[in-house]
């Protein structure tokens, strides 16, 4: 053997590092964009959140207008549904909007609508993407009646001169306007005590000409039943929206707050009701994350899962989990044939037995494989004095291979073993050909190396159970079928595998001892 | 395990996988391999080139010419029939003679022409042959073995085996059948393998069933220091098969005939390793000699003046 490395560097080894690089790539971009987990069975935490609207109906016509979430960055909706009875529901959508319509010609007595939403928060807090609101579109100063206008006056000169940008100087409005015993507060808060206290603020930000806006939403921190929405403050300094508890002025935002709506849209509006309440309910599920990955993409759209085979009818799904895993038992056989030198009946022979192991059970599956190869093995012994030609023998085997398994099927049917049953699963063909193959080994080479194939292959198949079993591989392949090109790199590997196999270390190991 | 491994690679001991992918893949030609595979063509390539062959009584190619083998046998008493796609010795009936209208096998078994035909039939049907498919049955003049060998085999006729990389022959054995090989040249079935010394012909030591030995195990008679008569007309029977076929890297199936010398048996694309157990050295250092040289010399003579330079002493132990 020359010094050379095993494995020669050769468009091979180039193809090998593209390929393997490109799984790895794409394994990358599915696990931090869509959270496919890498391992079976991970978890998220996914929010339920039902608003509930109540109502009295006023013997007539009745609306309810009712805005929906809005696409948030960091938040994801999976799914959403309505609850209503009898009302017609249509949805109205703008650009900064979307609505639920609810109608009813005649309603009466107390009503109750539902929506009911997904939310699947990625991030842990909450921020809003930089926004430039145009020098054009800053509010312009209201006109105050006196007193209030001179109260505002001298509110926002306070904070003026107390502050250095715009953030700090929302941040000491709101603490300014926060302290009760300030009289020009005081002139403020009766001045509009009917209003609520958030629009009030926008308009006193409004005096400085900096746009603001109320925000509405709610906090998934625990789950909690039967509250209204948060009302928070949000301020643009020119280039992005920060947001201000409205009572003290502290910057940001609530504990894991998920904004509903913000701007000046309320989020109820009705017509022909009295009484109305809304309320929010909060609970979090847990979600298998290839699932949520799934909802994901579906939702996002990304382009991304293109590729996925979630995408395809759930029988197929079920046929590609199984194919898809071929390929690894496939690279168990490359291993064993080149690697270890293990002999066995036919190529793939040991992994189409593997296969009908994954549905047999594996004590059951050899029980059974031995069974048919050694009555079927004693029929073609039999067979052979009989001097047939060699395809219509082949099919006198079939034949008989089938009727085996009818009887052992019949028979465990009986005795009331089910497992017995599953040997209907065995690829006849293949029992076929493995048990010809025997006999010629058997009539040609003799037992030992009969009993040698026939254990190679039992070897080679359970290594292939093994592996094509295992549910984080099963998984792996399934969520991530771009591991193929993996596969496929390992396996070119191999066919450039020039060194020994485990089999002729021990078939040489005389020449290693030295001279004689 | 490990050390074993280390040391093989030390000794240059060629493994499956580096004969696949060194030396099948890079010297032999696919679209050569039908000629050695099918051992028809490979006669029909060698009787045109005027290399020696065991003379072919007929070929059967159909069912239907099964009928034809009493014609093609004629008045031959000792033949064998081989299918044309074979390896490894499988299929080959061979005849030692007849007892009134009844065939005797080489193990003394007398088999019936319905016996015969069936054999043949069998063949036709490719249960012998390399994947099955439809192969021809031949029926060609049964090889006696040379004197000179007679006392190291049972009952069938040993051969011997060259392996010859880019035309120059690189190691040498002959294949002794044995009560176990059931008279065939088979190493897998039982068959004992000596060494040859490159440069004299003189066996070395034997190796049977993947382990050394001294002596035949049916005659209890020593292996070591056997000449091979006609050692370099057999070396270069071997030498010139490489124009015959193309093939760099091949194994060449020589049979010593009693009255025609040796013959080329058949020849070999994908030769086994068992070679290297039988002289006890590996293969590597002999193919990377050969592989180093710029230039093969084109006359077989030159090629086996060759072998004798650069194997000779490698072969002394």
């Amino acid at each position: 053997m020359s010094s050379k490395s095993t494995f020669a560097l050769s468009p091979v080894a180039i193809v090998v590092l593209v390929f393997t690089l490109l799984a790895c790539f794409i394994v990358y971009l599915k696990v931090t964009y869509l959270h496919m987990p890498l391992k079976p069975g991970e978890e998220s935490d996914v929010w339920m959140i039902e608003a509930r609207i109540d109502f009295t109906g006023r013997n007539g016509p009745a609306r309810v207008n009712f805005t929906l979430p809005q696409e948030t960055p960091g938040f994801t909706r999976l799914d959403e549904n309505f609850v209503s009875r009898g009302f017609g529901l249509t949805f109205e959508e703008g650009p900064e909007y979307r609505e639920a319509v609810w109608t009813l010609r005649r309603s009466q007595g107390e009503q109750a609508l539902f929506y009911r939403a997904q939310i699947f928060p990625e991030a842990q807090s909450f921020s809003r993407p930089p926004e430039e609101v145009p020098t054009s579109d800053f509010p312009d100063v209201p006109d105050y009646p006196e007193p209030l206008a001179s109260a505002v006056d001298d509110v926002l000169s306070r904070a003026r001169s107390e502050s250095a940008d715009i953030f700090t100087f929302a941040s000491r409005l709101l603490a300014i306007l926060a302290d009760p015993s300030d009289e020009n507060v005081k002139v403020i808060h009766d001045a509009r005590a009917e209003d609520e206290w958030v629009s009030l603020v926008t308009e006193i930000f409004a005096g400085a000409r900096i746009p603001s806006r109320a925000v509405y939403g709610i906090s998934l921190n625990n789950e909690f039943i039967d509250r209204p929405m948060i009302t928070w403050l949000e301020v643009n300094n020119g280039e992005r929206w920060r947001g201000f508890d409205p009572d003290t002025g502290a910057t940001g935002y609530p504990e894991n707050f998920y904004p509903w709506v913000s701007g000046v849209r309320e989020v109820v509006d009705t017509d022909g009701v009295r009484n109305l309440n809304v309320s929010f309910s909060a609970t979090r599920t847990s979600v298998v994350q290839e699932e949520l990955a799934q909802q994901t993409e579906s939702s996002l759209n990304t382009g991304l899962l293109n590729f996925t085979l979630y995408s395809l009818p759930i029988p197929m799904q079920e046929v590609y989990k199984v194919l898809l895993m071929v390929p690894l038992g496939a690279l168990v056989i490359a291993f064993m044939r080149v690697v270890v030198g293990v002999p066995t009946f036919g190529t793939f022979t040991p992994i189409l037995i593997a296969l009908a192991f994954r549905e047999t059970q594996l004590g059951w599956g050899i029980t059974l494989f031995m069974m048919i190869l050694s009555a079927g093995f004693l029929v073609r012994i039999a067979l052979a004095n009989l001097h047939l030609l060699l395809v219509p023998r082949l099919a006198s085997m079939l034949i008989v291979v089938i009727g085996l398994m009818t009887i052992m099927s019949l028979l465990s049917a009986r005795l009331g073993f089910t497992q017995g049953l599953s040997i209907a699963l065995f690829p006849m063909v293949i029992l076929t050909m493995t048990i010809e193959r025997m006999s010629i080994v058997w009539e040609e080479r003799g037992g030992v190396e009969t009993i040698k194939e026939t254990l190679g292959s039992l070897l080679v198949a359970i290594s292939g159970y093994y592996v094509m079993n295992n549910p984080y591989l099963m998984h792996l392949m399934f969520n991530f079928p771009e591991l193929l090109l993996i596969v496929l790199s390992v396996c070119l590997l191999f066919g450039t595998y020039t060194g020994y196999r485990i089999s002729e270390v021990l078939r040489f190991k005389d020449l290693a001892r030295g001279k004689p | 395990m490990l050390g074993t491994w280390l040391r093989l690679r030390k000794k240059g001991v060629l493994g499956l996988n580096a004969r696949n992918h060194r030396y099948i893949m890079q010297y032999n030609q696919r679209h050569s391999y039908p000629l050695v595979d099918d051992k028809l063509k490979t006669k029909t390539l060698a009787i045109a080139a005027g290399i020696a062959v065991p003379k072919l009584y007929g070929a059967v190619s159909t069912p239907h010419d099964l009928s034809r083998i009493p014609e093609i046998l004629g008045k031959h008493q000792e033949f064998v029939i081989k299918p044309a796609h074979g390896s490894g010795g499988e299929g080959v009936l061979v005849i030692d003679g007849m007892r009134r209208d009844l065939f005797v096998k080489t193990d003394g078994r007398a088999l019936a022409l319905e016996e015969i035909k069936y054999h043949a039939s069998n063949i036709l049907s490719g249960i012998y042959s390399l994947g099955g498919i439809p192969d021809k049955a031949m029926i060609e003049y049964r090889v006696r073995c040379d004197p000179a060998l007679d006392v190291i085999s049972y009952r069938g006729v040993p051969d011997i085996r060259v392996l010859v990389f880019r035309g120059v022959p690189a190691m040498a054995m002959i294949r002794l059948p044995t009560r176990n090989s059931d008279g065939k040249a088979n190493l897998h079935q039982g068959a004992v393998g000596v060494g040859i010394d490159m440069a004299t012909g003189v066996t070395i030591e034997g190796v049977w069933q993947n382990r050394a030995v001294h002596e035949h195990p049916d005659f209890g008679v020593p292996l070591a220091g056997l000449q091979i008569p006609q050692w370099n007309y057999l070396l270069e029977l071997g030498a010139r098969c490489y124009e015959l076929t193309g093939l760099g890297y091949m194994g060449v199936d020589i049979v010593l005939d009693r009255n025609q010398g040796p013959l080329i048996l058949e020849i070999n694309a994908r030769p086994g390793l068992a070679i290297q157990i039988a002289n006890h050295s590996g293969l590597q250092e002999r193919l990377d000699k050969i592989e180093a040289l710029a230039d093969i010399p084109a006359d077989p003579k030159d090629r086996v003046a060759l072998t004798l330079a650069l194997f000779g002493h490698l072969s002394q132990s």
